[in-house]
């Protein structure tokens, strides 16, 4: 016998509440890992470069796993997923830069960010997703691929407005004005301009990966994320289960969108990062390499997610950081018409290609890493012994009685 | 009582009248057949009730609320569940979510308890799930429970797809060519189930069907339709006799001798 009772089936999720006490320790310990990276980062982490990019690789993974709830869960492909990025980038730059002039402080301190992130973060995240919102409505409730052609013009409508913006000169007009605010293909470097303060160290970054993979996760695992994941396999068939296609696909279309404003606050205000906020960093590459980081981890899946943004990431930039050593630059002294630029790209093409053949599903598929096993509850088997089959069926060729046959009616 | 009342419903693709000023009114917890030669608009009347289309005329009423404004997923919360003739099962999705996205839409706690995983949260998930066992072992799936849905068989996906409908809790269940691919003891024990379902939920059911073993066996009423209007209405007994359905079926039997019936027959497949 197979060990299936029907007591050990339903498993989809645990389904009683956990004690308050775990709770209370598994936050406290969350708070403890965040903090201790915060204080021990330099000392873990020594080289700039290599912080820098363990911070630009945790902004990754919460644009990843932004994006992995519309185009993993629900099917949705959005490939202007920069564009949220972007704006929650200056939006949060704009509210740290006002918020850093008002506290009249000089250096950027550690105790100030606690006043200035949950601001900048807030406002990112609420004026993200307000432009998802907008442009989710009116192609969300069409089905195939007008989402993805409507993100995209979004996307590159926000950047080329904010790139191509008259900066010198005669400006007339609140909206002009405020675009050349904006700084137009130099970007924003705050009310001064000089420089957006970057109040984002481990601490808030680590922290909103820690807050959006218990979100994503919680979303998957519920019957929200269930009903993402059926929109997914069938939309007719989810309305005629009376899930409500519209709604479900542009309220994660707004998660998404805020999460990824959220991840540009991080962004716009990340330490040792850029300090100033640039239209170019929100390109159609930057939304590409974030659907890279979630098919190559695998759609739908939170662990992929993560590991998609840090392999990306990674893969991408590192290259870039080679070419600060020795032997690489000998290399290239050697032969002064090797691009090192291009061969980063040959080697990322070459990478994905690979993994694509050989995981076409990606690396977790929609899989999950410490998946909790199921608990066992016989007890969850009706108590009543329901007419479980028919006669007919468990017999058909002993298909007698007076409820069968022709005869009837 | 009537359950479900249809009053000249016409729809048309094109150029092409699908379904044309079709009335009937379907008595409440019957089990009413809905036949006719292919293409004769069955599955489109059936789109046409759950909102997948919207008529161009006429009404369909449910329990006094005319249905064809309603987007499809407000329709199925009123309780008109459906099954589709060709099977759309979600297939990543484990035979127990399959089930469970049927009760999403009276789920109590929101999104918000969701990610604070709040003690309604579990409770409502405690409960889906009880309710969702329960019904797979009506039809026989709870071993199945953890099986993605695309590795079942065939007659279990099609049962699974009735019991997805079921945990709506229906008042009207559509089934759309529910014995397709049966042989002669499944479709048998199909009947029962469709009569002990009725019985056991005080559903009306409407059934789409090619099988006639199945329709002449479990229907009270056959409404017959051909090339999207109405031919026929009445008891099997009826039907089966009405010179009109053996001729949408059949053909015509041909005034002279020879091609003509033949093409008629062709016509009729």
């Amino acid at each position: 016998m197979p060990p299936s009772t029907p007591g050990d089936a339903a498993r989809t999720s645990r389904a009683t509440s956990p004690p308050l006490l775990r709770r209370i320790l598994v936050t406290l310990a969350l708070v403890g890992a965040v903090v201790g990276l915060e204080l021990s980062f330099d000392t873990l982490v020594p080289d700039a470069a290599l912080q820098q990019l363990a911070l630009f690789a945790m902004v990754n993974v919460v644009v990843a796993l932004s994006l992995n709830v519309i185009n993993g869960m629900a099917g949705q492909f959005s490939i202007g997923h920069a564009g949220f990025v972007g704006i929650g980038a200056y939006t949060a730059a704009i509210v740290a830069g006002h918020l850093h002039k008002a506290l009249g402080a000089e250096d950027v301190l550690f105790s100030n960010s606690f006043i200035v992130m949950p601001v900048a973060i807030l406002a990112a995240g609420a004026v993200a997703a307000l432009f998802g919102f907008v442009v989710g409505l009116p192609s969300l409730r069409l089905r195939g691929d007008y989402l993805a052609i409507v993100t995209l013009g979004f996307a590159e409508i926000f950047r080329l407005v904010i790139a191509t913006a008259q900066t010198g000169g005669n400006v007339e007009g609140p909206v002009a004005e405020f675009l050349a605010y904006l700084g137009g293909p130099n970007g924003y470097a705050g009310p001064d301009r000089n420089g957006v303060p970057q109040y984002a160290g481990p601490f808030w970054i680590f922290g909103a990966v820690v807050v959006a993979v218990i979100i994503a996760w919680r979303l998957k695992f519920s019957g929200w994320g269930r009903a993402l994941r059926a929109l997914r396999e069938d939309e007719i068939a989810t309305a005629s289960v009376g899930v409500d296609p519209t709604r479900y696909k542009v309220i994660s279309f707004v998660i998404a969108a805020t999460g990824a404003g959220i991840a540009g606050a991080m962004l716009s205000s990340m330490r040792n990062g850029n300090p100033t906020v640039q239209p170019d960093q929100f390109t159609f590459a930057y939304s590409f390499d974030a659907i890279t980081m979630v098919i190559l981890g695998g759609s739908g899946s939170v662990s992929g997610a993560i590991v998609g943004g840090v392999f990306v990431t990674f893969t991408v930039k590192m290259i870039e950081q080679l070419q600060r050593f020795e032997s690489v630059q000998a290399l290239q002294a050697a032969y002064p018409a090797l691009d090192l630029n291009a061969l980063r790209m040959v080697v990322y093409a070459s990478v994905l290609i690979g993994l694509m053949i050989l995981r076409p599903e990606g690396i977790f598929g929609e899989r999950e890493l410490l998946r909790r096993k199921p608990k066992q509850r016989a007890d969850q088997a009706p108590p009543e012994p329901l007419p479980a089959r028919t006669e007919a069926e468990a017999h058909p060729e002993a298909e007698t009685g007076p409820l069968t046959g022709k005869a009837e009616k | 009582m009537s359950a479900l009342d249809l009053k000249g419903v016409t729809k048309t693709f094109g150029g092409l009248r699908a379904v044309g000023g079709v009335t009937f009114t379907v008595p409440e917890r019957s089990i009413f057949g809905l036949i006719g030669p292919n293409g004769a608009g069955k599955t489109t009347v059936f789109n046409l009730v759950t909102g997948v289309y919207k008529p161009d005329s006429g009404s369909i009423r449910f329990a006094g609320e005319e249905l064809s404004l309603l987007k499809p997923a407000q329709i199925a919360r009123r309780g008109v569940a459906r099954t589709f003739q060709n099977i759309r099962l979600f297939g990543q999705l484990t035979v127990l979510e399959n089930v469970l996205v049927a009760c999403e839409n009276r789920r109590r706690s929101g999104l918000f308890s969701a990610l604070l995983r709040s003690p309604a949260f579990f409770r409502d998930e405690a409960e889906m799930q009880k309710r969702a066992i329960e019904l797979l072992a009506i039809f026989d799936l709870d071993q199945l429970a953890d099986e993605t849905s695309t590795s079942l068989s065939y007659g279990n996906q099609r049962r699974l797809e009735i019991a997805r409908a079921m945990m709506l809790e229906p008042k009207i269940l559509l089934l759309d060519e529910p014995a397709a691919g049966m042989n002669y003891g499944e479709a048998e024990g199909l009947k029962k189930q469709i009569r002990w379902l009725r019985d056991r939920f005080d559903l009306t059911v409407i059934l789409v069907e090619h099988n006639m073993q199945v329709v002449m066996g479990v229907c009270e009423a056959i409404h017959v339709l051909d090339h999207g209007e109405t031919i026929a209405h009445g008891t099997p007994e009826e039907v089966r006799k009405n010179p009109k359905v053996l001729a949408a079926y059949l053909g015509e039997e041909a005034p002279e001798e020879g091609a003509p019936a033949a093409a008629n027959e062709e016509a009729a497949t």
